[in-house]
């Protein structure tokens, strides 16, 4: 029997803006508890909510670039339970008419390309932190309110390759959108994630749910895992203990574990909230709003292909981080010539970067100084050899590439000078070139080092090989 | 015949986080009774699955908020009814399992 | 006893000084509290106020005990809250201290509004001044109380089902519920978000005028407060109501209609007959109109189920966690059990457990979204009569004020429930709704209620104005019966 697995996500993400959605506290994050409260965070008895719009504008924008339909009037909902970590009692949260429904996404698995179905994407507040010390726990209402924007796929992925990939491909559009650092160090990201298995084909299986998985490495596991267990029960005929149940991923043990059975489910009592007046989302609003969405990565990088012949690879490296792809359309908006720049940027930059643990923007060497860089090499005053030298010798001294391209160390590309050389040095080499003569082709090297140390590394090789070639 | 048992009550209630008196829950019982009678007052109005449930008193237009942020208040203040705290958090009984 | 404009002119005569009228309203206030526990907490150390910033300034107020005031104790009558100080306050106190009035006591209310009897209270039941062996109705309870005794000439009230209509009914005094949204609710203990009300009681139209004036206004920490700087409701009464159409509920006035008739009963209507013909002198129409009647059966339901889910939700913060009495308990579910379990009172947790049935999954549709479609069948039609009348009059209720013995707080079943629950039509359309004092049954106040369209305040207001011209009971303080 060949088992097909389903998997549903939900992918919880943190997003970026000065003051939470509902509060007017800060978003921010800061070592000391309770430095970004205020006391709506803490729900103190007569404190409203009310809505940020900023936050409502991403979760638009977002909606839209997940080809959801948006509703026509944004509003929210309760969701009431308790929990020490929800001061209110309730959540606000979108249960009714979310942000964005019935929506795809065009994803990149192994180098195909699949749409993910998203159920529904909603904007909501996130809960306070609990730090769980020997007996007590210490509330930190710093993360209370902080905007959420929560993503709910269809069951269309099948498995955890899939489901990575997902989330890698939604953690770079946020992060290209700016509207979410995406960090899940930081604990920005969470997901929870549903897997059932069945027989291909057949209806689907029992659904498990697995809360809170902090990690996309952990979602991978947690899945494999699930699926294992559920596969040796359905294998060995004990379907029936495959509960509907949801169950919470251990790190430690890369196993999954039970927390509560669908019996003992919250009834969580959605209704409207009342004091936030639905709100009429206008067309000239959602058109304004799609004015500011960008190319996002998979654009640009088939972009990169088509337009610029990029390979693949580095296409895919080059869009990977939104501050790399920017700093390489820079350099070709500037009229460095595509691969050239795809080069520089992939192999030396980058490498620099990761070496000296730099952000793009700390780095020194501009897409301007680039330019400069490249066309000396264009118009033969430097090596390519020469080049990485200046390059380095920019970034370590923080200063212009320019200081360090001089007449003295400038390469020699004048045909006449190189041609005069040349020939002394095959006038003083005659043997040589008498036996290059007679066969010994290998001694075409030992010319061009001959010319090369003569000028001191200068000469220009392409032209030097040119030359020689022509005189021998 | 009341559907509703005092458990039933006592059900409700602990999912409030309410305990109840054996009084408290006769009385309850014996609203939910008068309520269940009266909800047929509602039912029998024509016509009303095809109204839209009224969720706020009349359409309110209003402003978003601009996205600027607060001072946090200070912890002296945000505490200060607070029962038991350590340091700068609220102190509560160990939260286990989840 | 002095109205506020009365007050006014005093201080701005010097004929009295802000300290003499607080020091006086102080000394009033703990005479009243004894008889009547109108208060949670008196403002001794209050002082007078004589720099004029407008006509509320160096007037004494009272604050019902469920706005936050910073620094000052703030309880909602909850032992949930019996302890806990706001360090903010409301926008209104905000308002009302930039206006240069002075608060000298925070007064006894429902539990968090919950009530409609004053009887619920943790600091215990309020009595009426008129008769201390009969409520004052809820939950504005001691804000009425102490205004009907002339401790002072202004309270500030919420209004969430008739909690400042009725006692003002049952207190002989004014009580004014502006449209929704027109004052700011920052501040305020909710109990049901999407009917209550911030409001007042006076002793006379224009003193809720111009007490209003000052504390509406938009607030952007309220998103559901409005902008009504256009409304300026003193400076538009006119006492001219020549060709303003009010319209009664006949089948409501038909005594055959009831079960029991009581004389009380008869004498309302009477009366009410009676006030009628004075709006017709006035050059006002006056028409009878038929409401259907299932809907108005409904009415009482639907508040009771909308009312107690919105507010089992509203007061799921009271944990104990961060603010309020911490529970015992060595699990936090124990510690928050037993907090609300002592902390709230019988009537309130049985509202709970009512509010938190009605929104379960499979309740949902039949109680709560039925009555929330009810709720909007009823706006519908006051809308649609609104078109072509300025305002519903009726009587606030069967009659003088419930003996205290009898206050059942359960929920009833009959013809007169409707007739005792009509005002929370106003808060169902969030319509401006005032009550003033129209007649007596052996010297028991009565009270009238005038309703309007949403933000229509201006218009009912003078309604009332002239109304209360034409009657002896503007500015009357309770006489207490023997």
């Amino acid at each position: 029997m060949t088992l097909l697995a389903t998997i549903g996500l939900e992918m919880h993400c943190e997003m970026k803006s000065n003051a939470k959605v509902f509060s007017r506290g800060k978003n921010g994050y800061s070592e000391i508890p309770n430095s970004n409260v205020v006391a709506l965070d803490l729900a103190l008895p007569g404190t409203m909510p009310t809505i940020n719009k900023y936050c409502v504008k991403n979760a638009l924008k977002m909606s839209m670039i997940l080809n959801c339909e948006q509703p026509e009037y944004m509003y929210f909902d309760r969701k009431n339970y308790y929990y020490p970590d929800l001061p209110k009692g309730f959540q606000i949260t979108q249960f009714h008419h979310p942000v964005g429904i019935n929506g795809n996404v065009v994803i990149e698995v192994n180098g195909e390309r699949k749409s993910i179905l998203i159920h529904d994407i909603h904007l909501e507040e996130d809960t306070a932190s609990l730090d769980h010390g020997f007996a007590s726990t210490y509330i930190d209402y710093n993360r209370c309110g902080i905007p959420l924007l929560e993503l709910v796929t269809e069951p269309c992925i099948h498995s955890s390759l899939e489901a990575v990939a997902f989330l890698e491909h939604m953690r770079s559009v946020y992060k290209y959108t700016d509207i979410s650092e995406a960090d899940t160090k930081k604990g920005q990201i969470r997901c929870d994630v549903n897997v059932s298995l069945a027989e291909e084909g057949a209806p689907l299986g029992t659904k498990v749910e697995i809360k809170n998985v902090n990690s996309f490495s952990n979602v991978a596991e947690a899945i494999n895992y699930e699926i294992k267990r559920q596969s040796e029960l359905i294998e060995s005929g004990r379907q029936d203990e495959i509960e509907q149940e949801t169950r919470r991923f251990d790190e430690e043990s890369g196993t999954t574990i039970r927390m509560r059975s669908k019996a003992d489910a919250i009834d969580y009592k959605y209704f409207v909230e009342p004091n936030i007046p639905k709100y009429k989302i206008t067309k000239e609003w959602l058109e304004n709003i799609r004015t500011e969405i960008t190319e996002l990565a998979l654009e640009r990088k088939d972009k990169y292909i088509k337009q610029y012949g990029l390979s693949d690879y580095d296409a895919g490296v080059l869009v990977k981080e939104r501050e790399v792809s920017d700093y390489f359309e820079s350099c070709i908006a500037l009229g460095i010539d595509a691969k050239i720049a795809a080069n520089w940027v992939t192999v030396q930059i980058l490498a620099y970067i990761n070496k000296y643990e730099l952000a793009l923007n700390e780095f020194f060497l501009t897409p301007e100084m680039l330019k400069t860089i490249v066309d000396k090499i264009n118009d033969g005053t430097i090596s390519s050899k020469q080049a990485k030298e200046v390059f380095f010798k920019t970034l370590e001294n923080n200063k212009k590439p320019e200081e360090f391209i001089s007449k003295e160390n400038a390469q020699i590309s004048d045909r006449k000078e190189l041609e005069s050389i040349i020939l002394e040095i095959l006038a003083n080499n005659q043997k040589q070139v008498e036996e290059y003569h007679n066969g010994k082709s290998n001694l075409f090297d030992f010319f061009v080092g001959q010319v090369m140390k003569q000028t001191r590394g200068k000469a220009n090789p392409v032209l030097t090989k040119e030359i020689l070639n022509e005189k021998l | 015949m009341s559907k509703f048992t005092a458990q039933l009550v006592d059900d409700y209630a602990d999912k409030l986080l309410i305990g109840l008196t054996r009084e408290e829950n006769a009385s309850v019982l014996n609203e939910f009774d008068i309520i269940e009678a009266n909800m047929n007052k509602i039912n029998d109005i024509a016509g009303l699955s095809s109204v839209e449930p009224m969720t706020h008193p009349f359409e309110i237009e209003f402003e978003l908020r601009e996205d600027l942020s607060d001072e946090s208040d200070s912890i002296e203040q945000l505490l200060q009814n607070c029962e038991k705290k350590e340091g700068r958090e609220v102190e509560v009984p160990k939260v286990v399992g989840e | 006893m002095k109205t506020v404009l009365e007050l006014r002119e005093l201080l701005d005569n010097g004929q009295v000084t802000s300290q003499a009228l607080v020091d006086e309203a102080l000394v009033l206030a703990h005479q009243n509290q004894e008889k009547c526990n109108s208060f949670v907490t008196i403002l001794d150390d209050a002082k007078g106020n004589h720099e004029k910033k407008s006509l509320l300034s160096g007037i004494p107020y009272v604050i019902k005990d469920n706005f936050s005031t910073a620094g000052i104790l703030s309880t909602g009558s909850s032992n949930t809250l019996k302890n806990y100080i706001p360090f903010f306050n409301a926008t209104v106190i905000e308002k009302l201290n930039e206006a240069g009035a002075v608060p000298i006591a925070k007064s006894t209310m429902d539990e968090f509004g919950m009530g409609g009897t004053g009887t619920t209270g943790h600091t215990g039941i309020v009595k009426n001044p008129w008769d201390p062996s009969r409520m004052t109705a809820g939950s504005s309870a001691g804000s009425a109380a102490c205004v009907a005794a002339g401790v002072v000439p202004l309270a500030l009230g919420t209004d969430t089902g008739d909690s400042i209509r009725k006692p003002a009914a049952f207190c002989g005094i004014v009580g004014y519920k502006p449209t929704y949204g027109l004052i700011s609710r920052y501040g305020l203990f909710p109990f049901a978000s999407s009917l209550d009300h911030v409001g007042v009681l006076t002793r006379s139209v224009e003193d809720a005028c111009a007490t209003v004036d000052v504390m509406k206004g938009m607030d952007e920490r309220d998103q559901t407060s409005l902008d009504s700087s256009t409304m300026h409701l003193l400076d538009s009464l006119t006492g001219d109501i020549k060709g303003k159409k009010l319209f009664y509920i006949k089948n409501l006035l038909e005594l055959d209609a009831y079960e029991k008739v009581s004389d009380s009963l008869k004498s309302t209507f009477a009366q009410f007959e009676s006030t009628l013909d004075l709006l017709r002198n006035a050059g006002a129409i006056v028409e009878g109109i038929e409401f259907d009647m299932a809907l108005l059966n409904a009415i009482p339901t639907t508040y009771v189920c909308i009312s107690c889910a919105e507010a089992t939700s509203n007061l799921s913060n009271m944990t104990g966690f961060s603010f309020g009495s911490r529970g015992e308990g060595s699990t936090y579910i124990e510690s928050m059990k037993n907090h609300r379990t002592l902390g709230f009172s019988p009537l309130i947790k049985r509202r709970f457990v009512i509010g938190s049935y009605v929104l379960q999954k499979e309740n949902q549709e039949k109680f709560f979204l039925n009555a929330q479609r009810v709720r909007r069948l009823v706006v519908d039609k006051m809308n649609e009569l609104f078109k072509h009348y300025d305002a519903m009059i009726m009587p606030c209720s069967e009659g003088v004020a419930t003996k205290l013995e009898q206050a059942g707080n359960m929920l009833q079943n009959d013809l007169l429930e409707v007739l005792e629950n009509l005002m929370v039509i106003g808060n169902f359309g969030g319509f401006p709704s005032i009550t003033i004092p129209n007649g007596m049954i052996e010297e028991l106040p009565i009270g009238v209620n005038i309703t309007g369209k949403v933000l229509d305040d201006e218009n009912i207001l003078n309604i009332a104005y002239t109304l209360e011209s034409k009657m002896p009971y503007k500015n009357q303080i309770a006489k207490e019966v023997n």
